[in-house]
């Protein structure tokens, strides 16, 4: 079985190549090869998911190199979780942009590409390896938040570019300093050598601290988030939903990786500091995040504000770091992908229905797109943590790893957060259903550019509306089996923190 | 006490939430949509009311669906208590049913579907929170009845509405984070939330500090629907909802939850021991007193009439919080059951007297559109069977005998003065004063003045000489002007000439029912559940 | 050891800072997008060179089978090598969105593009 875990990387490569080839000879042949890749893929990480889940984690050495020098793929729990997660995300997606496009064949190519740099940084067990998929993955990313048409997507896409880059080049240079203390890159090897230089060496703080600065960077946490409002805002519809479901949660589990099993829970124990820099980028995203969030007009704005404080959340479980705390970031990283891109979904088709973009449009929506509405109402609420949506569990996981360790500047805040969710989105509810719209009228459909090539608006697809409804059915229904998914990771978790 | 694996709880859950469905689809059809709902209420009456005799010979009924997070189940539990608040809350939907037909109809209102399935969503939610079998699951339903409640605070979608809504989410999440916290330390503690009559063992032995603070953060979540002074202030604004609303949810199922909840912490979470031992009780009951004070005070100077009801309900959800309180902060003898008692029978004594009130209030406004106290001198002729079971209500919350409230009163008052809370007991009285001094009024105006020197009163808020251009229902007084406040009220009969029978016949069903609880309350079944739910926790019997 | 020794012994690694000093300010300070496309790349050569430099024995050949053994380190190198391709990569698509927001707005000066959103 063990003989899979590559497969998750080389799948999608391989079908980024087919797409590539076969769109020379015919076009639109991208979105079924696309379909196929992802079909098989969701598949083996199902597969994979069923074996490890509960037993041990499967390791491959890559082209026969043996540990340390060899790249090692490793696949335990929380990382088959992750690669389904991408799996089925991105097939979802897919159902979705069939319609609402881009839909060129270099977009499916690079989408391909995104996918496999993302299960590549999910199974990884090498560090370096690590940074390669990082860089894939924001290679791919800067370019499908650039393939939307006009400026404000190249601007966006290129902002993304640079702030991304020098998150990961200083992701690069923790690498460095981890490697000139140890001379070893496979993170199994790097906790055992680690430990020997001792936890008070310079360079091993010095590659913490830039190896999680520069994790902050792709998770996007305040302050340094900057990229992320505006890539959300100027990708393409299914762009946003792909980006915000996924590559920020991708990000969010390689800082687990990071901090458990490269440095480990006796380093957090031996650097207060190190949990108390966790803690604060904890407490300050999901408070000024949701700040932020009320300010925004734009939806898709606000959406990505909010992503600024739902990670909070996940790195404020980081910083707990027990087994109970993880489980619920596991969870979280989870529900939050399923809802997050669901909303961004919500949002695409409810633009694509009405034309409307701000909050201020939403007004008296439930009659023009009822399907959009709800789907982004329930969606809303399961975001809010009202049970049992997905939404509460992982926030119930997180809070009572918390309070289990004491940590009572972050429990206060992880309640207070959903306060501050509630504050964002119910606006948005409330203009949804209990307003008229203003116009009488639908707004006319106003492109992101301001629109030098009007395209035919496409029309809502039966695809389209199943995505947005099958994703907030899932954050509901997610809930219920949110408990016992937490029973079959609680071996990994332990093994993770052991 | 046995336990009856059975699904009835979980099914009188969710008969009313499966409901939502058809009565969403028979969005064109009113006459099948309003069938679905009254279906689903008798349904749902039945089931609970089927579970009474066992329950009362001190059976449980049980439904455990499994895990939902770790070491706690999703697990629902009919008791003596839950099934107290059950019971009330389904009885009288189906009354408030009939009741919302007739309003919304007479009103013409828009968003009627909305309505109907946020109701029948609401009231599910309510026998879920009566029916939780623990701390968890009582917070899984405490916040969707917050979520379905809330399109109905909003359902007029002005701006006051909104206003309000937002109000009540705000109040009403806030809450729910405090039970949330509360039931994270309370599992923490104690390894577990289910309710264990008497108490969870060790819980408030393990660290008296947390313990106390989850205790708080309990009894703060709570209060906010319990509307518990000063986490009140979204009830009187919650008014704007339509009437049926004010009365089912905003006098029984909503801010009973809160109470129940109060209930469900002190009684079966903490238990009476550890919450005397930690000296909560009586902070409870001082908190419960000097609301029931203040409210009354405020209730005197509303002219609008929901919001002095509001301002009645909020007094009289702390007199079901005061009798908890003094009954587990003392001893655990017969003083202290009869505290207890008295409370607990208040949740029904104070529904059934409530509604009638709040029905009443609606009428009125169906059929005269008038909302102002100042506004109905006289109108006990135009509305006089209405008007005569708005006067029954009234003083039966003022603590007359033969009337529910008296009962629930006089085991409060015994209770109190029988464990030496002098200062308790005088609250108590004041307030029965000053239930009298705002009820009375608005009876008064009613039958023994005339709309001429109706304005010769005029209250310190309201418009002077009420100038019914600014009048809070202003929109409306142009196109019904005619309905005679210049030239006196026309004269309806004594045989319901003056509203339609879906209005009255919920109005004078729930006067009967204050009644029927005054005069024998030994026959009524509530007295015999709040005994059962008595000797479970003191072990007297009364 | 004296100080300046040390500072010598260093040397390599003070170059490779300083190129990440240079490149982070010209990459936050400059307006001009190509010039900020210019800073990260100096900022990813300093890291390029950080690794190379940690990869240097003193006295030690290049790492080639034909030269004689102490070898240094040759894993940076490799290291090094797929992070330049990743670094050229990133340049490509950098300059590719540069020359369309240049197509597109006529201006690569950052806070002119900034109003000319906002105008939008």
């Amino acid at each position: 079985m063990s003989d899979l875990a590559p497969l998750l990387v080389a799948l999608p490569v391989f079908g980024s190549v087919v797409a590539l080839l076969a769109g020379l000879a015919r076009d639109r042949v991208g979105w079924a090869v696309a379909v196929l890749t992802l079909v098989v893929q969701t598949a083996v990480a199902g597969t994979l998911m069923a074996d490890v889940l509960g037993s041990e984690a499967i390791r491959y050495v890559v082209g026969g190199f043996t540990v340390p020098i060899g790249i090692e793929l490793v696949v335990d729990g929380l990382s088959a979780t992750i690669a389904l997660l991408v799996a089925v995300v991105s097939l979802g997606v897919l159902a979705y942009a069939r319609r609402a496009g881009p839909r060129s064949n270099a977009f499916y190519v690079i989408y391909l590409l995104l996918v496999a740099g993302l299960s590549g940084m999910s199974i990884t067990g090498d560090i370096f390896n690590m940074y390669v998929f990082l860089e894939i993955t924001g290679l791919t990313a800067y370019a499908l938040v650039a393939s939307g048409d006009g400026g404000r997507s190249a601007i966006a896409g290129l902002k993304y570019l640079l702030v991304g880059t020098v998150g990961a080049s200083l992701f690069l240079l923790g690498i460095g300093f981890a490697y000139i203390a140890t001379g070893t890159l496979n993170m199994g090897d790097l906790a055992t050598q680690l430990a020997e230089v001792g936890y008070g060496s310079p360079l091993v703080l010095a590659a913490f601290g830039l190896l999680v600065v520069g994790l902050f960077v792709k998770i996007a946490v305040f302050p340094l988030h900057t990229w992320q409002p505006a890539a959300y805002a100027g990708a393409p519809d299914s762009v946003s939903a792909f980006i915000s479901a996924l590559v920020s949660t991708v990000a969010a589990y390689a800082l687990i990786r990071i901090v458990f099993t490269v440095f480990g829970t006796e380093f957090l124990a031996a650097t207060p500091l190190a949990s108390t820099v966790l803690a604060a980028g904890a407490v300050v995203s999901i408070v000024v995040g949701s700040l932020l969030a009320v300010s925004q007009s734009e939806l898709k704005r606000m959406l990505a504000y909010s992503s600024v404080s739902q990670f909070g959340l996940i790195v404020g479980a980081v910083a707990v770091g027990n087994v109970v705390a993880l489980t619920g970031a596991a969870i979280h990283l989870v529900g939050h992908a399923i809802m997050k891109g669901g909303l961004f979904l919500a949002v695409g088709l409810v633009n694509d229905v009405t034309g409307a973009r701000t909050v201020d449009e939403y007004a008296g929506l439930a009659k023009r797109s009822p399907v959009g509405a709800a789907a982004f109402s329930v969606l809303a609420v399961a975001m809010v943590g009202v049970p049992p949506a997905v939404g509460f569990v992982g926030k119930w996981y997180i809070a009572l790893g918390a309070v289990e360790a004491g940590a009572w500047p972050l429990v206060v805040v992880i309640f207070a957060s959903t306060l501050l969710t509630l504050a964002y989105f119910a606006r948005v509810v409330e203009r949804i259903y209990f307003r008229d719209s203003t116009e009488t009228s639908g707004l006319a459909p106003t492109a992101t550019d301001g629109g030098e090539d009007d395209a035919p608006e496409p029309v809502v697809s039966v695809g389209m509306r199943a995505t947005v409804v099958a994703a907030a059915v899932v954050a509901v229904a997610l809930g219920a089996v949110a408990a016992g998914y937490g029973d079959l990771l609680e071996p990994t978790i332990e093994g993770l923190l052991s | 006490m046995t336990e009856i694996i059975s699904l009835r709880p979980l099914l009188a859950v969710l008969v009313s939430a499966v409901a939502v469905a058809p009565i969403l689809a028979s969005r064109g059809r009113p006459n099948l949509r309003e069938a679905w709902t009254i279906l689903a209420a008798v349904t749902k009456f039945g089931l609970v009311a089927s579970m009474v005799p066992a329950v009362l010979a001190g059976d449980v009924y049980v439904t455990d669906l499994g895990a939902f997070v770790p070491g706690v189940n999703f697990a629902l539990e009919a008791d003596a208590l839950g099934l107290l608040f059950g019971l009330l809350a389904s009885l009288l939907w189906v009354v408030t049913s009939f009741y919302s037909m007739g309003y919304m109809r007479g009103l013409d209102e828009d968003h009627q579907t909305r309505y109907f399935a946020s109701f029948a969503g609401s009231v599910s939610a309510a026998i879920g929170i009566a029916f939780a079998g623990n701390l968890l699951v009582l917070f899984v339903f405490y916040e969707l009845l917050t979520v379905a409640t809330y399109p109905l605070v909003t359902h007029d979608q002005t701006t006051e509405a909104r206003a309000a809504g937002r109000k009540y989410l705000t109040y009403t999440f806030g809450g729910g984070v405090a039970v949330l916290a509360g039931t994270v330390l309370v599992y923490v503690l104690a390894g577990t939330t289910t309710f264990t009559p008497g108490g969870i063992a060790d819980l408030a032995t393990t660290d008296p500090t947390l313990a106390s603070a989850a205790f708080g953060l309990l009894i703060l979540g709570f209060g906010v629907k319990a509307a518990l002074m000063p986490l009140h202030s979204w009830l009187p604004d919650a008014m704007v909802a339509p009437t049926p609303v004010s009365g089912l949810l905003h006098a029984v199922a909503v801010v009973k939850s809160g109470v129940f909840g109060i209930a469900r912490v002190t009684l079966d979470v903490f238990g009476p021991d550890a919450v005397a031992d930690l000296g909560l009780g009586i902070a409870l009951a001082f908190v419960a007193a000097a609301t029931l004070l203040i409210s009354s005070v405020i209730a005197l100077r509303q002219d609008n009439l929901k919001r002095r009801l509001a301002f009645s309900t909020v007094s009289q959800l702390s007199y079901i919080v005061l009798g908890v309180a003094v009954g587990v902060s003392v001893a655990p003898d017969r003083a202290a059951a009869y505290a207890l008692a008295g409370g607990l029978l208040h949740i029904p004594a104070h529904a059934f007297m409530k509604l009638t009130l709040f029905f009443c209030a609606g009428a009125i406004h169906v059929e005269t559109h008038t909302d102002d106290i100042s506004d109905m001198a006289g109108i006990g002729r135009r509305m006089p069977l209405t008007m005569t079971a708005f006067g029954v209500a009234s003083l039966g919350m003022a603590g007359i005998p033969l009337i529910a409230g008296f009962v629930s009163k006089y085991f409060i008052l015994v209770g109190t003065v029988s464990s030496g809370q002098l200062l308790f007991t005088g609250a108590l009285l004041i307030s029965g004063v000053l239930n009298i001094a705002y009820f009375w009024p608005v009876v008064y105006t009613a039958f023994f003045e005339s709309p001429d020197d109706g304005n010769s009163k005029p209250l310190l808020e309201s418009p002077f000489g009420g100038d019914r251009d600014v009048a809070t229902d202003g929109g409306h007084e142009a196109e019904h002007g005619e309905h005679g406040h210049g030239d006196g009220w026309t004269t309806a009969g004594w045989r319901g000439g003056e509203s339609t029978w879906l209005m009255v016949a919920p109005i004078l069903f729930a006067a009967a029912g204050s009644v029927v609880l005054g005069i024998v309350p030994d026959a009524a079944v509530f007295l015999q559940i709040v005994r059962a739910v008595v000797e479970g926790v003191t072990g007297v019997v009364l | 050891m004296t100080g300046l020794e040390a500072l010598a012994d260093r040397l390599y690694y003070l170059a490779a800072f300083l190129l990440l000093g240079i490149g982070t300010y010209t990459l936050i300070g400059s307006q001009n997008l190509v010039k900020k496309v210019i800073g990260m790349n100096v900022f990813q050569t300093g890291i390029f060179l950080f690794f190379i430099a940690a990869a240097f024995i003193t006295g030690a050949s290049p790492p080639l089978l034909t030269a004689p053994a102490p070898y240094v380190s040759p894993l940076p190198h490799v290291l090094i090598l797929t992070a330049i391709v990743v670094g050229v990569s990133l340049t490509a698509v950098a300059l590719g969105l540069i020359v369309r927001i240049y197509d597109e707005y006529g201006t690569l000066n950052e806070e002119t593009l900034r109003e000319v959103q906002a105008d939008e």
